[in-house]
């Protein structure tokens, strides 16, 4: 008579630290083994597609500026993501966050004008973008710090909402946002004192270090202030924040609206940056949605989503050129993306568990 | 029906040598990480007898009352069922084999009637449920032990000895001969516990076996046939005989020391009034929970208050700390009015506050001892961690915390480290000097000598002239500690005494809402 | 204005409803046994995609549709093993089934881009009841899987609230740990349920796409009708029942754009009219969540939490 196995998760009680590092790269490339797999199947060659991909993200130097100069609306997405979730709180919304950032931006670039010097025209539109996101956010941060309602649905319908805006304002006839007379509805270039060139003439701009000084600052801010510790005694236990005098409300509105905020500059980054002008392309590309992605694969951890970030951003920079230098779907990328979450949440397991089976001793009755 | 086996009709057999057991457990071991939970524990039970596990918590009875209903495994030793071997892999194989456990906190959907809940998980159920016609096969077979419930009625609604009702009927429904209690009379209050015993007697009658759960001696040696005490995972004694068993053998077999437990009441003489209560009144939802409470304490004196669970203490206590604003009346503490401005206006007067539930309101989980210690302080802007760590490593050990130093995380420590980190964060003050200290079932699940160090540490604040409200439904602690004593019933004080001369017959009555009466 | 447009408006609801009923009560099986699967509108793209490709390559709706569904219960399934085996956070579990499914769905329909498909699900006809004004295109000008999604609906109130499988389902949701101590397995149901679901979900999709969309259009195709179902459960306060009504109305506002594009009622621009099904679903909910509504709607209280049996 054979014993039946049983699977025993047991709770470690140290997590190994290797593990951290370990499940997410492991995750990495068991999300590669299942896309070769798909490639395969559909008759493309993944050692073609995979080195097209990676050697354009990180091996050669233009390769290099343009994963980084990517990384910085990622980044961006991933740290809007990230601060939400560390809360708890599921705002999946950040792809039309940014969307209305990219809105708001062109807009207070191109009605702003030539008016303004450069060093205020930037952070202008960065900062119309930033409130923009936080706008967009702000319906449901209200309806869910006042009456509970989850964010989850609600963030994710006004996505289907701004991509209407976004179509709206590019393809209406006579829109401010666009060139007039043209012969194919193109959104306007923003003026010059409103865009920054990348640096030494690559896709890297200057956007990218201001990002990476945000993440940090966010690093610091959750581990060493006041606010942080408000954030972490809420996300753990609402009671005892209640018990301890701490307003949940007010913290659960703004941390929404900072997530909002950081998805929106995300879109602004755009305007000043490659994009220059409202596009409606942008649906299609999904920062948004890879932001989640990036902030799940770090574990919120502001820090790690840089490096996350980075890495996705040679994935992603790889894979949107795919399309033009082989015959490989653009849509592998995305696959990826969601392969190499479902991993790590798996991998997560084994992280927080330590898994084993047992055989269980069955008498005969 | 209901009854898959007949074989048990003949009667009572109380200890008699012929009867196999009717369920028997032999050199059991279980272990847990870190914890030889049960280490070679033999037990059994006879047809129509009570047999009680005795302990205190964390001896290894729940543990072993698991695996006789099929809950846990043993990692080795056997069960044996009327003196055949059998294998409990699950709950399911229990029942099936006549074993049904009642559990402490009850397992019962509280959306459900009672005749859903009951008939949930039976074996012979037709796929098409009939709602009235089960409704009234549930009340028959209730009916048939003398247990009246109303099978339409929403669990949610139901008293809580109500609930219990339930759960038995629901282990009679599947066909269970043997039922194990585990520690039923814990929720009740005196009156319900009558009535559960007069069930216990009717079971037996009809052959049924009772595994009783307890640690409470009084009514062990009211109940059981039989007693076996177990302490840190071993049987430390057996006893037989209704009624045979010493109290003081027990305790010293449970405890493993004589132990004496009733703290000497310091008759101070008592100060100025810290806490005062005028006219409180509070609603939730349009529900009144609590109606004009008025009472003061003083500083030095310790005011307890009885009832059973849900008659409105937490929103009293929740109330006095500033996180509920009364519908009506009025707190003041140190007489300063505290009424709708919230928790760190009261604790600025004076006030620290030890809830009921340790890990998830008195304490955040997933935050070190040094964190804890700082959530009811006023904290800067930039938090300053450096300049409190020489204080939580003082009172890591002046509080004796088994813990690995003030960056240990809170969910790792036990419930006694858990309910002295709190109390060492409430009793050496936060916002300002302690001067009201309420505390709600501060011993609740601690083992013996962490008890007596919580109590010691609480005499210790009343001595030092703090005024105390001791808030706890273990109405032997509230007896014991309180200078005086206030039991609360349906959200109103139907009931004061000094703690001195206070009869528990007296006060378990007011519990019980019967106000005049009291019994001998 | 032109009346008849706005009987087929009415038969179009009703029609469109068929994917929200199906995916709906696929999400409503899934979470009253107490498993949030957010990974609806993954699972209704790749269906969709996959019925498509089987339909066209095999020249049989049926097996497109069979194949479909087959597909929904497989995605479902790593749902399953992420939340329940693995007790993964069921939330990003269920995003990342989304970002999966779109990108495989998205991938596999590259060569299917702007194809349609030979033959499509085509409405039975009742003689001279489906000439009935009014009546007979809403009611008896269906297709039989709309039809169907109504039985299913209905079958599955009774199963809920009338079955012993649908007492224990009910139990699951609610309270897990009562459900473990009757001695039935929490995971088995939780992973049968999810499964189910995701079949039920599948079929919305492949229905979807072989009688509503008939052209693959990557994510347009569904649009994010998998989370306005989402929002439908809610809605419906997890009863199947109240789901149809839910789902003939959401099913409205989102054939509203096109009927009025076809009535050429054009003071609100194209774009701008597309919000309206999602404006609406968000206004939904946030009415629904009014303290004094809530308490009613009846959520499955352990909804989105693993169950771990309390071993010390």
């Amino acid at each position: 008579m054979r014993s039946p196995i049983r699977i025993v998760f047991e709770q470690r009680s140290e997590t190994p630290k290797y593990l951290s590092a370990l499940v997410p790269l492991l995750s990495v490339v068991a999300a590669l083994v299942v896309g070769a797999l798909f490639l395969l199947a559909t008759g493309y060659s993944p050692v073609e597609t995979y080195s097209n991909m990676l050697s354009d993200g990180f091996t050669s130097s233009r390769g290099i500026t343009d994963t980084l100069g990517l990384s910085t609306v990622l980044i961006c997405t991933g740290i809007s993501a990230a601060f939400a979730f560390q809360m708890n709180l599921y705002n999946i919304g950040g792809e039309g966050q940014l969307y209305l950032g990219m809105i708001a931006g062109a807009w207070a670039g191109l009605a702003l004008g030539d008016r303004l010097p450069s060093y205020l025209m930037v952070p202008a539109v960065l900062f119309v973008g930033a409130l923009a996101g936080a706008l967009w956010i702000l319906l449901p941060a209200f309806v869910r710090s006042r009456m509970g309602t989850s964010e989850i649905v609600t963030t994710l319908l006004l996505t289907y909402i701004a991509a209407s805006l976004v179509k709206h304002f590019v393809y209406s006839p006579g829109s401010f946002f666009v060139t007039k007379n043209s012969a194919f509805p193109q959104g306007r270039l923003v003026p010059d004192s409103a865009s920054l060139t990348g640096i030494n003439g690559t896709s890297l701009y200057p956007t990218f270090f201001l990002v990476i000084l945000i993440a940090l600052a966010l690093f610091w801010i959750v581990k060493r202030t006041e606010y942080g510790y408000r954030i972490q005694v809420i996300s753990d236990s609402p009671r005892a924040a209640h018990y301890a005098g701490i307003n949940a409300n007010r913290t659960t509105l703004s941390v929404m609206l900072i997530s909002g905020a950081l998805s929106g500059l995300g879109g602004a980054v755009l305007i000043v940056g490659p994009f220059g002008r409202l596009d409606p392309g942008i649906i299609l590309l999904g920062y948004g949605y890879a932001g989640i992605v990036i902030a799940a694969l770090a574990r919120n951890n502001f820090s790690a989503i840089i490096v996350s970030g980075i890495l996705f951003a040679g994935l992603r920079s790889g894979g949107d050129k795919l399309q033009i230098s082989t015959d490989t779907p653009i849509h592998i990328g995305v696959m990826l993306q969601g392969a190499i979450l479902l991993f790590a949440l798996g991998g997560e397991a084994f992280r927080r568990y330590h898994v084993h089976a047992v055989r269980t001793e069955r008498a005969a009755q | 029906m209901t009854n898959t086996s007949h074989e048990v009709a003949k009667g009572p057999h109380h200890a008699s040598d012929a009867a196999p057991s009717a369920l028997s457990a032999h050199s059991i071991v279980k272990r847990f990480p870190g914890v030889l939970a049960n280490d070679s524990v033999d037990f059994d039970v006879l047809p129509g007898e009570v047999h009680t596990l005795l302990g205190e918590n964390g001896a290894g009875k729940s543990t072993l009352a698991a695996m006789l209903c099929g809950l846990y495994q043993p990692d080795s030793g056997h069960i044996s069922r009327n003196g055949e071997r059998i294998t409990l892999s699950s709950p399911r194989a229990g029942l099936h084999h006549g074993i049904a456990m009642v559990h402490q906190h009850f397992r019962l959907v509280e959306r459900f009637t009672v005749a859903e809940n009951v008939i949930l998980g039976s074996r012979d159920l037709s796929y098409k449920l009939n709602r009235s016609e089960l409704e009234d096969k549930v009340a028959a077979v209730a009916e048939s032990y003398g247990l009246p419930i109303e099978p339409g009625a929403t669990v949610g609604d139901l008293s809580v000895g109500q609930r219990q009702r339930v759960e038995i009927v629901k282990a009679l429904y599947q066909g269970a001969e043997i039922l194990l209690l585990d520690e039923p009379t814990a929720v009740l209050v005196p009156a319900e516990v009558e009535k559960l015993f007069e069930n216990v007697h009717a079971m037996t009658q009809a052959g049924k076996s009772i595994v009783f759960i307890s640690h409470k001696l009084g009514e062990v040696v009211e109940i059981s046939d039989r007693v076996t005490v177990l302490r840190n995972g071993r049987v430390t004694g057996h006893v037989s005989g209704r009624g045979a068993a010493d109290t003081k053998e027990l305790a010293r077999l449970m405890v493993g020391r004589d132990i004496e437990l009733t703290t000497q009441r310091a008759s101070h003489a008592t100060g100025h009034e810290v806490l005062q209560i005028r006219d409180l009144s509070l609603s939730l939802n349009g529900v009144s929970v609590l109606s004009d409470i008025s009472f003061n304490v003083h500083a030095g004196e310790m005011v307890g208050i009885a009832g059973v669970a849900g008659n409105g203490q937490r929103e009293l206590a929740d109330t006095i700390a500033g996180l509920m604003s009364p519908s009506s009346g009025s707190v003041a503490i140190s007489g300063s009015m505290t009424t709708d401005r919230g928790p760190i206006h009261a604790r600025e007067l004076g006030l620290a506050y030890v809830p009921e539930d340790r890990l998830g309101m008195g304490l955040v989980p997933s935050m070190s001892i040094l964190d804890n210690l700082l959530l009811t302080r006023d904290r800067h802007i930039v938090v300053d961690r450096t300049s409190v760590r020489p204080e939580a490593t003082r009172l890591i050990e002046q509080f004796e915390i088994k813990a690995n130093g003030p960056d240990h995380v809170a969910r790792k420590l036990s419930g006694g480290n858990a309910q002295k980190v709190l109390l060492a964060r409430e009793l050496s003050g936060g916002r300002s000097a302690t001067k009201l200290l309420v505390v709600c079932s501060p011993t609740r699940g601690l083992d013996v000598g962490a008890i007596e160090t919580v109590r010691a540490l609480l005499d210790d604040a009343r001595s030092a002239g703090q005024a105390i409200l001791l808030i706890s439904e273990d109405l032997d602690e509230v007896m014991s500690l309180s200078d005086r004593i206030l039991v609360l019933y349906r959200g109103s004080i139907v009931h004061e005494t000094p703690g001195a001369t206070a009869q528990l017959s007296t006060v378990g009555a007011a519990m019980a809402g019967l106000t005049t009466e009291g019994n001998s | 204005m032109n009346s008849n447009i706005w009987v087929l408006a009415s038969a179009d609801s009703v029609a469109i409803a068929t994917t929200l009923i199906l995916a709906a009560l696929g999400a409503l099986f899934t979470e009253r046994a107490g498993v949030l699967n957010l990974g609806i509108e993954g699972i209704l793209l790749t269906s969709a995609i996959t019925s498509f490709l089987t339909a066209d390559a095999s020249g049989s709706i049926w097996l497109g549709l069979i194949v479909g569904s087959l597909v929904g219960a497989l995605l479902a399934s790593i749902h399953a093993l992420l939340s329940v085996v693995l007790r993964a956070n069921q939330i990003v579990a269920g995003l990342a089934l989304v970002i999966f499914g779109t990108g495989l769905a998205n991938f596999l329909g590259k060569p299917a881009e702007g194809k349609t498909v030979s033959t499509i699900i085509r409405p039975l006809s009742f003689g001279p009841l489906s000439d009935i004004p009014l009546i007979g295109p809403v009611v008896f000008q269906q297709d039989i899987i709309t039809y169907a999604s109504i039985v299913i609906a209905i079958l599955s109130s009774l199963y809920l609230f009338r079955s012993r499988p649908g007492l224990e389902l009910r139990a699951t949701g609610d309270d897990p740990a009562t459900v473990d101590a009757q001695g039935l397995s929490v995971a088995s149901i939780r992973i049968r349920y999810t499964l189910f679901g995701g079949l039920l979900v599948g079929l919305g999709g492949s229905w979807l796409m072989l009688a509503q969309s008939a052209a693959w259009h990557q994510a347009a195709t569904t649009n994010g009708v998998g989370w306005i179902a989402l929002a439908l459960v809610v809605f419906a306060g997890w009863r199947p029942m109240r789901l149809i009504f839910g789902a003939i109305l959401f099913g409205f506002t989102l054939q509203l754009p096109f009927t009025l594009q076809a009535e050429q009622i054009t003071f609100i621009p194209s774009a701008l009219m597309q919000m309206l099904p999602y404006l609406a679903t968000l206004i939904a909910l946030i009415a629904l969540s009014r303290p004094s509504t809530r308490n009613k709607l009846g959520a499955p209280k352990s909804l989105g939490i693993p169950f771990v049996r309390d071993e010390r």
